[in-house]
Formats: structure tokens, C-alpha cells, sequence
């Protein structure tokens, strides 16, 4: 009975010790899975036409992932990026996107490049239920599909880029402000929509439209069209441009003497070193442009932003991209959802999207319930030869200065 | 009237460089049957080399030509060694649009792994350079592109007519066979002509690089203006390049200050189609082989 009775003992502590095993390699079990990494899947431009803002997006979010990760990751867990090429081609990122969110079962997933690609991709991860914020797709043809899942990471939707220099004209001496405007613009989906939001808002201070044309992408020559642009003598020229176009209309400018008191360039003026690289920069003086972040802006982490950027890539401030900044408030964005909610699943995130403002190195960003930014975009001006934020005063480094002086 | 004026000025120096930058296209034509669409990826490369010679050695596009116009020719004489020797002469024509269109890309792929996508230009000293003639503005570096386009095309119309490779070349585009029959080395006269046709690149690139920003991709639409002035002045007809390219410039700058910059695209196509359906040859083109 004795003998028995150590049997059954031993049994029992033999049982207990290996529910005690199961126990406690269930146990690691549960915190290895805690300590799994948050993997983040995204589709970006690596290669094809847009691969140069496809490749600054890609060196915000690998910052971003650095950064987070020094700071011992999100939730505890660290932060992996899972980043796959899509050549520059819509139907690739759907692909991507498709891909990452049914076969790689990624935790969460960033916007690509441009909104060409954004827009057939957000309704990709709305089909799944994931939230998409994303750093570059700020055209109408993304907020139009109505997906309650977008949230772009800038503080203005693109065609609201000229806003704040109307909101500038506003306030200057009705003196001093321009009578008669020329609007020029790229026939192109962001940049004509710019250029006509701005012909209306302005003639509606009183500001005469004496020109305005939609030119092919394909254009070229310019001179043509500043030809018939000097024939009506514009106080302000206000263009939608995106990048060599409107390098190629102010060499046009220049070279036929058309000296408007204002210049307002949606893109390509706003680039800090192209620009003046292509016109010349004793020629960029009081060119204004519109912007969404500069290294400057004392926003949430641009310091930490800005000096990771350098460490990392080197050069100099000014030529860190915006798409990079762009991204890496895509990341901010998530990770403070993630402070305040402790989830990453995706439902809470676009829930709580959807509330408060959300600080980042764009600025306090909120949304309405299409993923189109409530916030304003940035005043810039060309002022000796550097790209300075102008307005509003709360954020100006400068104040504005006017009229522009004369080509040389 | 004073717009027009203008307009017509900005046009013909404008078309000036179209036609330096055609002028290589149809004389692949002419020569070799070869309709060769990496035209407009060799004015680009040669752009992307000027503008490196600026940069880096300070040597300006005019100099620089010097220096890439030898180069350019090797390269040329070497493409039409490489690719398009090895073509049956009864399938040229079709399969030299596949291999010339691979070779574009191949360019394209190179330079955009060597200076990425971002726009490039070169800004000389005189490249916003305006003179006032009777209030009428011309651009100096337009201007000096036209004069370089006229020199080019005038020293291309001399080869071909009074050197002996220029004389082959003559005999081999209105007669190959026979030019064959008389002893010409009609291999070797293609690639003098193929040659000939890069080093045309050369300099159009160089005023391409001057006058407008440029990036890998811009040959896409260079090439699809070429082609349209040569198709409107006659395959293989420098004479009717020249011409279209100068109707071209003008025609485009006139109906892009009048009109609008859209409708100067499309009304140029709407002429050309019209054209094309009354003289399927163009304004000079013959319907047999003929002349350059």
C-alpha cells in the first residue's frame, strides 16, 4: 500500500512537474508572442517614374521604424517594415497590398506614393479592414472614394495648396495688393485644380483675371505662353505647376521680361535645391510656393526628425525631402494611437483616427470622415536665396516680402 | 499683331532646333531604312553629357561639343555594328523599331541608375540672355542654337554632296543594289550614316540641355515630335525635315499664343492627318526610294 502510495505520489509530482514544463513553456509562449514583432506592410515607388520620391518616402518610414525602435518599439514590440517595390504601377501596388494583408498577414499597413497609387490602394485595405494612413496621396481622387479608413498625413488636402497665399493677399494693404492676375496651370490633376481654386477665390477680392490657359504635359517651350500672358500685363501670376514646368515658365519670364508684383508657383518652387538649381537663385528672389513641412518647424519631434535624418543620410537640412518627413509622420501617427488606445488593431485605430488631433512633424493633424486633413498648408518664400516659411505668422520665419523684384 | 510677330520669332528659333534635332532621324531613314526611335534617348544622353562636362569641367555645351560629337559618332557607328547589322535587310524597317525602341530603353535604364529621375538643365551665363530688336525679344541661347542648327545641317548637306562617303551615302538611299553592283561597301557606308546620325544628337543635346530641363524620360516625348516632323516632311528627306520642323516651331508657337497651348497640339495633328490623307509621302517624301 505503502509502495502504492509512493507510486501515485511520484505520478502526481511527475505530472505536476511536466504541467508545470507545459505551463511555464506556455507562458514563454504568450510572451514570445507579446515580444513578435509589429510587422508594417507598404508599397512604394522603388523603381520606375516616380522612384526618387518613392525612395525619400522609403528613408521617413526606415527612420521612423530606427527611431521607434531605439525607443523600445511600439506596445513592447519592436517595429518591422515590410517594403516591396511596385515600379511606380497602380495595379502593382494593389497587388503589393493584396499580397501583404492576405498572405503575409502584416499587423498594419502604410500608403504608398502619389495619389495614383494611393487611391486604388486604400480601397484595398478597406476591403480587409485595415486603416491606411498614408503620406503622399493628398489628390481629390482619394477623399472622393469616401473610404472611412484614409487618413493623410500632411495638413492640407493639394488643391488647397494656394490658400494661404489668397489668405496673405487678404491681409496686406488694398494698395499694395495686386488688381489683375494671370493663371497658367498643367493640365494634370492636381496642379490645374490649384491654379482655378485660386482664379475663383481671388476674383472674389476683386482681383481681375486677364489670363488664363491649361498646357499638356508635354510642353516644353513656354515662350509662347508667357508671350500672350506678358500681352495682358498680370500683377500676379499664380500657375499650377508641378516640377520642370515651371522651371521652363519662369525661364519664360525671365527671358521675355514679365515682371508681375507677385509669382505664385503651386510646385517645383517649393523644392530647396532643384529650384534654384534651374533658374538660377539670385532669380528665385520673392517666388512664393506652398508647403507642408519644413526643417525648421518646431512641430512634434521634427528636432529628433531632422537630426536622425542627418546622422543617417547626411547632407544638409535643406535638402532633406518633404515625402521623407511625410512618411515618418505616418509612423508618429500610429504610434501615438498606440500610446493612447495600447492596440494596433486596426478597427481602433481608424476609430480613434477619427477623434482629437494628432501632433507629428506635418503639425496637429485631424481629418474629416474621408481622410482629407482639416488643417493649411504653409506659406513659402524665396527671400536671399533661401525657402522660408512666410505665413501664417504663427509659423513664419519671416515676414512676407513684396512685390517681387524685377528678373535681372 | 505684335503677339504673332513674337510668336512667329519664338517659333522659327524653336523649330530651328527641331530640325537639327530630326535631321539625324531621317537620315537613318534615308540611309539605312532604319526608322530609329533611340533618336530622341541619344539627344538625352548627349543633353545628360553636356551637362556633366558643365558641372564638372566648367566646359561650356558649345565647347563641349568638341568633346561628344567624336564620341557620339563612335557610338552610333557602333549601335548600327551592334543591333542593327544583324538584320535582314527585307525585315529592317519592322524589326529596327523593336531593336532601336530596346536601345532607348537600355539608355534611358542607364542614365536613370547614374543621375536618377530629378530634372537637370544647364545654366550658362547667357542662358536667360534676351535681345530687344524693334521690341520684339529673341533669346540668345535659342538664337545661338538656330545658328548652330544651321551650321550642323549646312556642313551635314555639304558631306553628302560633295565628299565621296557622302556621295555613297546619296547612291545607297536611292539604290542600294546597284550601289552594291558598283563596288560601294554598303555596310560600311550604313554605319558612317548611323554615326553621322548620333553626332546630330550631339549637338541638338547640347541646346536641348540649355534650352529646357530635362530627365531620362524626356525622350518619350522628344521622340514622338520627331517623328511627326519627319513623317510631315517626307521619309528620309532632310530638306522636308527641315521645312516641317521649322512649320512645326512656328506653326505651334503662333496657335499657342493665339489659341491655346492644347489646340496647338491637337490642330498640328488634325493638319497632319489631313496632309498624310492627301500626300501619303509627306510635304518631299517620294513613294520609291529617292533622294536626301
Amino acid at each position: 500500500m505503502k509502495k502504492q502510495a509512493l507510486i501515485v505520489a511520484a505520478l502526481f509530482a511527475a505530472a505536476a512537474s511536466v504541467v508545470a514544463v507545459l505551463a511555464t513553456s506556455a507562458g514563454g509562449g504568450t510572451r514570445s508572442a507579446s515580444a513578435k514583432p509589429i510587422t508594417i506592410g507598404i508599397s512604394l515607388s522603388l523603381s520606375g517614374d516616380f522612384s526618387d520620391p518613392g525612395k525619400a518616402a522609403r528613408r521617413g518610414y526606415d527612420l521612423w521604424q530606427q527611431v521607434v525602435n531605439a525607443h523600445g518599439g511600439i506596445l513592447g514590440r519592436t517595429v518591422k517594415l515590410k517594403i516591396v517595390d511596385d515600379a511606380s504601377s497602380p495595379n502593382q501596388a494593389v497587388s503589393n497590398y493584396t499580397t501583404l494583408i492576405t498572405r503575409d498577414h502584416v499587423d498594419l499597413v502604410f500608403g504608398p506614393f502619389s495619389t495614383l497609387l494611393t487611391a486604388p490602394s486604400a480601397r484595398v485595405a478597406y476591403r480587409y479592414g485595415y486603416a491606411f494612413v498614408e503620406p503622399a496621396g493628398g489628390g481629390p481622387a482619394v477623399f472622393q472614394q469616401k473610404l472611412p479608413n484614409v487618413f493623410f498625413a500632411q495638413p492640407a488636402p493639394v488643391i488647397n495648396c494656394g490658400d494661404p497665399f489668397v489668405h496673405f493677399l487678404a491681409s496686406i494693404p488694398t494698395s499694395k495688393r495686386p488688381t489683375s492676375g494671370a493663371y497658367p496651370a498643367l493640365d494634370d490633376p492636381f496642379a490645374s485644380p490649384i491654379a482655378a481654386r485660386m482664379q475663383g477665390q481671388l476674383s472674389h477680392k476683386g482681383v481681375k483675371s486677364v489670363f488664363k490657359t491649361i498646357y499638356p504635359p508635354e510642353t516644353t517651350d513656354f515662350s509662347p505662353i508667357v508671350a500672350k500672358m506678358a500681352s495682358k500685363h498680370p500683377q500676379l501670376v499664380a500657375a499650377g505647376t508641378q516640377s520642370d514646368d515651371a522651371y521652363g515658365l519662369v525661364r519664360a519670364m525671365i527671358q521675355l521680361k514679365l515682371n508681375p508684383k507677385f509669382v505664385f508657383l503651386s510646385n517645383g518652387a517649393s523644392s530647396a535645391l532643384e529650384f534654384p538649381d534651374k533658374v538660377g537663385r539670385s532669380q528665385t528672389e520673392g517666388i512664393f510656393s506652398c508647403g507642408d513641412w519644413f526643417p525648421q518647424a518646431k512641430n512634434q519631434g521634427n528636432n529628433q526628425f531632422v537630426a536622425a535624418y542627418l546622422k543617417k543620410y547626411h547632407g544638409s537640412a535643406l535638402a532633406i525631402d518633404s515625402g521623407s518627413a511625410e512618411a515618418y509622420a505616418v509612423g508618429q501617427i500610429i504610434q501615438a494611437v498606440a500610446k493612447k488606445t495600447h492596440s494596433i488593431n486596426n478597427k481602433t485605430v481608424i476609430k480613434t483616427l477619427h477623434k482629437g488631433k494628432w501632433p507629428t512633424v506635418e503639425g496637429n493633424l485631424s481629418w474629416n470622415k474621408y481622410g482629407a486633413p482639416k488643417g493649411s498648408d504653409i506659406l513659402v518664400e524665396w527671400i536671399h536665396g533661401k525657402l522660408l516659411p512666410v505665413w501664417p505668422k504663427s509659423l513664419a520665419l519671416h515676414k512676407p516680402t513684396y512685390p517681387k523684384p524685377r528678373w535681372h | 499683331m505684335h503677339l504673332v510677330v513674337q510668336a512667329v520669332i519664338l517659333g522659327l528659333l524653336t523649330g530651328g532646333v527641331y530640325a537639327l534635332m530630326a535631321s539625324g532621324l531621317t537620315l537613318a531613314f534615308g540611309v539605312m531604312r532604319v526608322i530609329n526611335v533611340a533618336q530622341g534617348a541619344l539627344i538625352i544622353l548627349s543633353a545628360y553629357l553636356t551637362y556633366t562636362l558643365f558641372v564638372h569641367a566648367g566646359l561650356d555645351p558649345f565647347v563641349a561639343l568638341l568633346v561628344i560629337t567624336p564620341g557620339m559618332f563612335v557610338l552610333g557607328m557602333l549601335l548600327q555594328f551592334v543591333f542593327i547589322r544583324p538584320l535582314r535587310s527585307e525585315d529592317r524597317e519592322e524589326l529596327s523599331l523593336l531593336v532601336t525602341w530596346a536601345i532607348a530603353l537600355g539608355i534611358e535604364g542607364v542614365l536613370s541608375v547614374v543621375f536618377k529621375t530629378t530634372y537637370r538643365s544647364v545654366n550658362t551665363g547667357y542662358t536667360n540672355a534676351t535681345w530687344d530688336v524693334g521690341g520684339y525679344t529673341i533669346t540668345q541661347v535659342r538664337f545661338y542654337g538656330f545658328l548652330l542648327s544651321v551650321a550642323i545641317l549646312g556642313l551635314l548637306f555639304l558631306a553628302l554632296t560633295r565628299t565621296r562617303i557622302g556621295r555613297a551615302i546619296r547612291a545607297v538611299v536611292q539604290n542600294p543594289v546597284s550601289a552594291r553592283l558598283l563596288g560601294i561597301e554598303t555596310e560600311r557606308v550604313a554605319a558612317v550614316g548611323f554615326g553621322l546620325s548620333a553626332a546630330t544628337a550631339s549637338a541638338a543635346g547640347a541646346v536641348y540641355a540649355m534650352v529646357y530641363p530635362f530627365n531620362p524620360n524626356s525622350h518619350y516625348d522628344l521622340i514622338s515630335l520627331l517623328l511627326t516632323i519627319i513623317v510631315l516632311g517626307g521619309l528620309g528627306s532632310l530638306g522636308g525635315a527641315i521645312l516641317a520642323a521649322l512649320f512645326m516651331g512656328v506653326a505651334e508657337a503662333v496657335l499657342a499664343a493665339t489659341i491655346s497651348p492644347t489646340w496647338a497640339k491637337l490642330t498640328f495633328f488634325v493638319a497632319l492627318l489631313t496632309l498624310l490623307l492627301i500626300r501619303p509621302q509627306g510635304l518631299f517624301g517620294v513613294k520609291a526610294r529617292g533622294a536626301i
